[in-house]
């Protein structure tokens, strides 16, 4: 099966900085992917690379087989909803449908409106005076009702309370599996990605840290207090911190760790986050 | 897009229009106001008397067709600066070229629908003003004459589509160079005054070579000048003027008719009698002087010529954004 996003050497850098540096990445179909890194890790770029709003300064990058925003045929391919989920100020809901309905061949009206009615929004509203949570939402919907193959969302979550932010993660898990579409989110947030996503890259420092299905690095990551004597030959500290006198070490090992405890995904998240920042300073 | 287009334009277009209409109303009424004046005072006027009717006429519709024609020459920068700059930099600065260019429309054709149908719309803003201002002051510029005057020419016809479709182009982008839309309707402002500075001072007169003549001196040559000038080595005549041509030749030096230069001596021996038979006796002394000018006979030429300048540096400022939009990231 083609991956979705298949990305090789990719770099993008800016006048002074290097905001993504030799990404090498494959993100298979089906997936609810979540990017986490701390702010300024590289994860808008890469997105941006994503759906074709960036261009790399080297590698390569292949979204469903396509160079990203190649065409019409590929955009509608791609959804794409920015970080704040910019949308049109002066325009009402019921306008950016329209809009949606105007600008994609497989737009789907049902399921917008559908949407629009559940959240309840009022199509007569306009975009700019809805809430941070209530324009998410709308962002989502033009993106979803455009029926794409891959849902790009950046920071969805960031500017919304917890309790909007709950139910935005639920119903993207709900209506991803409804649709059957791949979905990249990104978030700095371990939390938020733990509960809905089932595969997870780790960028920092412009650098891809880990990636992986999220079972597949459960399965091989502990988490060990005290004395880590006993550890198998093949395994690895990932990152280690003491507290006090306690001393906790995240650790990547295929085979059983005597004494360990399974780590969480957002232990596994942090240590490689943690990782990349202390080796980078 | 075309729904688009219009529907994030529709304030902007409302706006034109009932400012149009308006305007439209009020150049209707002086159109009415001067023909009405110039068949009762200039065509019927006893002949002795013409020249007053006229000045008379001149000044009572002068202040508003001059209003008009400073409003007409003003239109397309504030397109410019107001449709054109944040076209695309208002775009930019509220990232919601990220909701619009990741629909299944890509971002070049998305400029291209936006600039075609917005250049139009700006042209034809203009170029409605204009058409209707060049037919209600079409009495007035009659009794003037000055076809080619900076402001008259800039403001009739056809040229000020032409103008309002490069101010337009010119503002979106440089919204789309820089970004932000306040700078770019700056930059947007400095560019087209420029342009409007240079075209008659320093480009339109080169447009075609032109004639030089030699005129002689006749009675009528002094009521088509401003002022005539003699000393003891020579004369000149200042701001002649060939009935609806363009005066390229502020000043030019009189000679009698054997080449040589007319001086003050010779000049006296037409003093006294009064100034109209100081003239005749001016006119039968067979002066002439060079003249360099633009025939009348061009103003057609030279006003396709200038909607065409404009036209292509038009198309080349749209080409210079199709580059930029293809090449902008992020």
């Amino acid at each position: 099966m083609t991956p979705v996003i298949e990305t090789a050497g990719l770099t993008k850098r800016y006048r002074h900085t290097t905001a993504l540096a030799d990404c090498s990445v494959r993100v298979p179909a089906g997936r609810i992917v979540g990017l986490v890194g701390p702010n300024g890790a590289g994860k808008t770029t890469l997105l941006g690379l994503t759906c074709g709003l960036i261009a790399p300064t080297a590698g390569t990058i292949s979204v469903l087989g396509d160079r990203p925003a190649a065409g019409a045929a590929q955009l509608a391919r791609v959804g794409f909803v920015a970080q704040d989920a910019p949308a049109y100020a002066t325009l009402s809901v019921a306008d950016h449908l329209r809009l949606g309905a105007r600008l994609n061949p497989r737009w789907d009206m049902p399921l917008a409106e559908g949407r629009v009615r559940r959240l309840g929004l009022d199509p007569a509203q306009k975009a700019g005076r809805l809430s941070g949570g209530q324009r998410a939402q709308l962002a989502l919907t033009v993106a979803a009702a455009k029926r794409a193959e891959l849902l790009i969302l950046d920071e969805p979550v960031a500017a919304l309370d917890p309790l909007a932010r709950n139910a935005f993660l639920r119903d993207l898990g709900e209506f991803a599996a409804e649709l059957g579409v791949t979905v990249v989110l990104s978030s700095h947030l371990l939390g938020d990605v733990e509960r809905v996503c089932d595969h997870l890259i780790v960028l920092a420092a412009g650098r891809v840290q880990l990636a992986g299905d999220v079972a597949d690095l459960l399965a091989v990551h502990y988490r060990l207090t005290g004395d880590p004597a006993g550890l198998p030959a093949v395994a690895e500290v990932v990152h280690a911190e003491t507290t006090g006198r306690d001393r906790t070490a995240i650790v990547r090992s295929p085979e059983p760790v005597p004494g360990a405890e399974r780590a969480s995904l957002e232990d596994v998240g942090l240590a490689y986050m943690t990782r990349a920042l202390e080796g980078h300073r | 897009m075309i729904w688009l287009t219009w529907r994030q334009f529709r304030t902007q277009s409302l706006v034109a229009l009932g400012s149009l209409a308006a305007l439209a109303g009020y150049l209707v009424l002086l159109a009415l106001q001067s023909r009405h004046a110039y068949a009762t005072d200039i065509v019927n006027c006893v002949p002795a008397e013409c020249a007053s009717a006229r000045r008379a006429f001149a000044e009572s519709f002068g202040g508003q067709f001059t209003v008009l024609g400073g409003l007409l020459v003003v239109v397309p920068g504030l397109i410019g600066i107001f449709w054109g700059a944040p076209l695309i930099a208002r775009e930019l600065e509220e990232k919601t070229d990220r909701l619009v260019w990741n629909q299944s429309v890509p971002r070049t054709r998305w400029l291209a629908v936006k600039l075609g149908l917005l250049t139009v719309a700006a042209a034809a803003v203009a170029g409605v003003f204009s058409l209707l201002l060049t037919w209600s002051a079409s009495r007035y510029d009659l009794v003037m004459g000055e076809r080619f005057g900076v402001l008259n020419f800039a403001a009739r016809n056809l040229v000020p589509a032409g103008y309002a479709a490069f101010a337009f182009v010119l503002g979106a982008v440089a919204g789309l160079l820089v970004r932000r839309t306040l700078p770019a309707m700056a930059i947007t402002l400095a560019v087209f005054a420029a342009a409007q500075i240079l075209m008659p001072s320093l480009v339109r007169a080169h447009l075609m070579p032109p004639v030089s003549a030699t005129v002689t001196f006749t009675e009528d040559t002094m009521a088509r000048s401003d002022l005539m000038g003699v000393s003891d080595t020579r004369a000149w005549i200042d701001g002649y003027t060939m009935p609806g041509a363009w005066s390229l030749s502020s000043r030019s030096q009189i000679f009698n008719a054997d080449g040589s230069a007319f001086t003050a001596q010779q000049a006296h021996q037409c003093d006294g009698n009064g100034p109209q038979e100081t003239m005749a006796c001016t006119a039968r002394l067979n002066l002439h002087f060079g003249y360099t000018y633009q025939p009348a006979d061009r103003y057609w030429r030279f006003q396709w010529i200038e909607l065409a300048l404009f036209g292509g540096l038009t198309v080349l400022l749209a080409g210079v954004g199709f580059w930029a939009i293809r090449r902008y990231s992020g």
